[in-house]
């Protein structure tokens, strides 16, 4: 008796600590925004001004935003546009640089505007049933100019990202830079390589059937932080998994069969009485 | 006095083989089992040459586990019907003894059945049987089927659907057999790595050993009046 | 030959002794305890960001499989005795474990289906561990089969407990086979994993905080309230029983 009372308020003491204790979202140690719809990691040393549907964290020095959205909205690029209008109060305008990626995940679609030589916005967009996702990087520092991209690998045989950056600053700049020095760089997001110019630094990440680019006018200091930071938003990004119908299945077949369980206990018990019942009639018609 | 443990395994060994050689009932039974059981498997595979090769192993220990439990049935419906069981288990024999003694018979019946079977669906399915891990595998695995059914078929015969009790109460014992076994075969047949095959035989033998001296020490309970 | 004395329908009566107070204050626990682990796996623990709440079934999937071993267990440790000294109690206990041990191990067959079609993306995969647990669901059906085959009460108990002694390696292959076949690709919760599962998940301090009370009670309180109420059925069956042949031989 006392051993199972022991027991007893030893259970409920540890459901009573559970429950203070049970609260946990990290994810090995790296800690998440999360939300009804999606899941980013939050940006250690960058300001959090993220709402309850928004991600978004700001970095004053660069004057750099990573922002992660959803919007109810189906049309990729309108939903681009009216995200970075609603978030930045500027119209980006459309695009000057649109391609297409395919990550683990879907399709993306990369957009880059520049509407003037203040800011610049490097887009992700994709589907998520009828709404939209975008990721955006927003840049905003009057002394540099950063973009960031995703491209498909042009040779897959290559063991680094230096053709898909040729070709991609072919698009970019102009006219066309010949990038010389290179170095290779170790980041939480993966293994970059560091291609410069005169004026320009180039960042390349191999990933899987992708390569992650970031490029730089000027402000190069900046720009490893700022493309391992926006790479790990976009590699750590994912769509918070709806099976709640699942759970709720799984739980009914616990209780249907606990249920069978203790009712045909009682359901015996009960034949058992009758079957007794029986008997003593029985008994009392032959005496 | 009991006689000596080794005789009296020695003297229920001789009785059940003296009574099989004169009927030839169980070995011809069991084996015209496994002779159909492998054409059938044989023909509803026909379409597919390569499913065909493929399901070699599972073809094998599917025909010798029920070709087991038709000859522990037959087998125990025979002493039953001449009141073997009971004179063994009036005379002053342990109860080990007699267990070892079943054990043994039913493993050299199957054992025959099993090495005829190899070179018969080595011809038919076109896959080499015939080598010396193979045949050890069938071996342990039969060994094993014989282990737990003899226990079970002694217990099984004395309730009140018998025959058909036996498949539902052994089939799920034997169950680990069948996995590893089939692992260990398939695995030699297929030339896999040495160390996949031999984990899988020697999970079997781990088994088998385990089963083996539970039955043996179980089997009083099974034959007491 | 004297007149037996006829039963009179006042002498058929079945003992029916008051729970007691110790069972009372177990069912209690039990039903209180089953209410809070419920409400610390479905509500205070975190939702698990990868998995999302189907993780949540775990709660119950890996709890229900201990209660299973906690009753298997119990089988085996009645069987034992039963053949060592001859009490029916013992049998009794055997056979409860083997109810409550079956319903439990189906609770975590199918909990482990159902979290296993969002993540695994298939309901049943024929993966080492999930193999060995149906063929211990398997086993302990066939137990009852078997049991009701038998018509002798002393055969029946006798062979009963031996086959409940025979079934328990079922249970260690399925609790061991993670060790044993590595290429499972069933998670490894507690220990050292030499695989990394897929639709693993770290077991994070709040994973085990919620976890241990729910192990506990599954482990200890479930089998042995829901056992201890089936030993009292089949206390009074039995007794009724006996009332019917003694009533039909007169």
């Amino acid at each position: 008796m006392k051993i199972t009372i022991t027991l007893a308020a030893f259970i409920l003491a540890l459901l009573a600590i559970g429950a203070v204790n049970a609260q946990d979202g990290d994810q090995n140690g790296v800690a998440y925004f999360r939300s009804r719809a999606f899941n980013v990691p939050i940006l250690a040393g960058w300001e959090d001004q993220s709402t309850e549907t928004v991600a978004q964290f700001y970095l004053a020095e660069a004057g750099a935003t990573i922002r992660t959205a959803i919007v109810p909205q189906d049309d990729i690029l309108a939903a681009a546009g009216a995200d970075l209008r609603a978030a930045f109060g500027v119209d980006f305008g459309g695009p000057g640089y649109q391609d297409k990626v395919n990550l683990a995940d879907g399709t993306w679609t990369v957009l880059i505007y520049e509407p003037d030589a203040r800011i610049s916005a490097s887009v992700m967009a994709r589907h998520v049933e009828n709404e939209t996702v975008v990721i955006s990087f927003v840049e905003s520092d009057p002394a540099g100019r950063i973009l960031m991209l995703a491209v498909a690998r042009s040779d897959e045989s290559e063991a680094d990202a230096s053709g898909e950056i040729d070709a991609a600053t072919g698009r970019l700049l102009d006219p066309a830079v010949e990038f010389f020095r290179q170095a290779s760089l170790a980041l939480p997001s993966g293994e970059w390589m560091v291609l410069s110019a005169e004026r320009y630094t180039a960042m390349g990440m191999v990933f899987g059937n992708d390569s992650f680019l970031a490029l730089a006018e000027s402000a190069a200091e900046q720009l490893p932080a700022l493309a391992d930071a926006y790479n790990r938003t976009l590699l750590g990004f994912f769509i918070t998994p709806d099976n709640s119908t699942y759970l709720a299945l799984g739980l009914a077949a616990a209780f249907i069969i606990l249920g069978t369980l203790v009712g045909s206990l009682f359901w015996r018990e009960r034949a058992l009485r009758k079957d007794l019942a029986l008997l003593q009639v029985l008994a009392g018609e032959d005496g | 006095m009991k006689t000596p443990f080794i005789t009296s395994v020695a003297a229920i060994i001789k009785k059940d083989l003296r009574a099989e050689f004169r009927a030839r009932e169980l070995v011809s039974l069991m084996g015209l089992f496994t002779l159909l059981s492998v054409l059938v498997f044989s023909f509803a595979l026909e379409l597919d040459r390569e499913a065909r090769e493929e399901a070699v192993s599972g073809v094998l220990w599917v025909t010798l586990i029920f070709a087991s439990i038709l000859g522990l049935n037959r087998g125990m419906a025979q002493e039953r019907d001449q009141g073997g069981l009971d004179a063994t288990l009036a005379a002053p024999v342990s109860r080990s003894a007699i267990y070892l003694g079943k054990l043994l018979g039913n493993f050299f019946f199957t054992a025959i059945v099993a090495l005829v079977m190899l070179p018969l669906m080595t011809v038919l399915y076109g896959k080499n049987l015939l080598d010396a891990w193979v045949i050890g595998t069938t071996v342990i695995g039969v060994f094993g089927f014989a282990a737990i059914g003899t226990l079970l078929a002694t217990l099984t015969v004395q309730t009140r659907a018998r025959e058909a009790l036996l498949p539902i109460a052994m089939l799920p014992i034997v169950l680990p057999f069948l996995l590893t076994a089939v692992r260990a075969t398939t695995g030699l047949l297929n030339g896999a790595v040495e160390r996949e095959w031999q984990s899988s035989l020697g999970m079997l033998a781990a088994i088998t050993v385990i089963y083996f001296v539970m039955c043996l020490l179980l089997y009083r309970y099974v034959v007491e009046e | 030959m004297g007149e037996k004395p006829k039963l009179a329908a006042s002498d058929l009566q079945i003992e029916r002794r008051p729970q007691p107070r110790l069972l009372r204050i177990l069912t209690v626990i039990t039903a209180l305890g089953f209410a809070g682990s419920l409400y610390l796996g479905l509500a205070a623990a975190g939702t698990d960001i990868l998995q999302g709440e189907i993780q949540r079934i775990f709660y119950i999937h890996m709890p229900s499989f201990f209660g299973a071993f906690t009753a298997f267990g119990l089988t085996l440790v009645g069987g034992l005795i039963y053949l060592a000294r001859r009490r029916e109690k013992w049998d009794r206990i055997a056979l409860a474990g083997v109810e409550v041990g079956l319903a439990f191990s189906l609770i975590n067959l199918l909990t482990g289906s159902i979290w296993a079609r969002p993540i695994w993306n298939t309901w049943w995969t024929w993966d080492p561990r999930l193999t060995s647990a149906a063929i211990m669901c398997l086993t302990y059906a066939a137990y009852l089969m078997l049991r009701a085959g038998i018509d002798d009460l002393d055969r029946r108990r006798a062979f009963m407990s031996v086959y409940g002694i025979l079934a328990f390696v079922t249970v260690l292959i399925t609790l061991f086979i993670i060790r044993i076949v590595p290429e499972t690709i069933h998670p490894v919760i507690v220990g050292a994993s030499p695989q990394n599962a897929q639709g693993g998940f770290e077991a994070t301090s709040g994973v085990v905080m919620a976890l241990i009370p729910s192990l506990l009670l599954w482990l200890i309180f479930m089998p042995l309230t829901l056992m201890w109420h089936r030993v009292r059925l089949e206390n009074r069956i039995e007794a009724l029983n006996r009332l019917k042949t003694q009533a039909l031989s007169e």
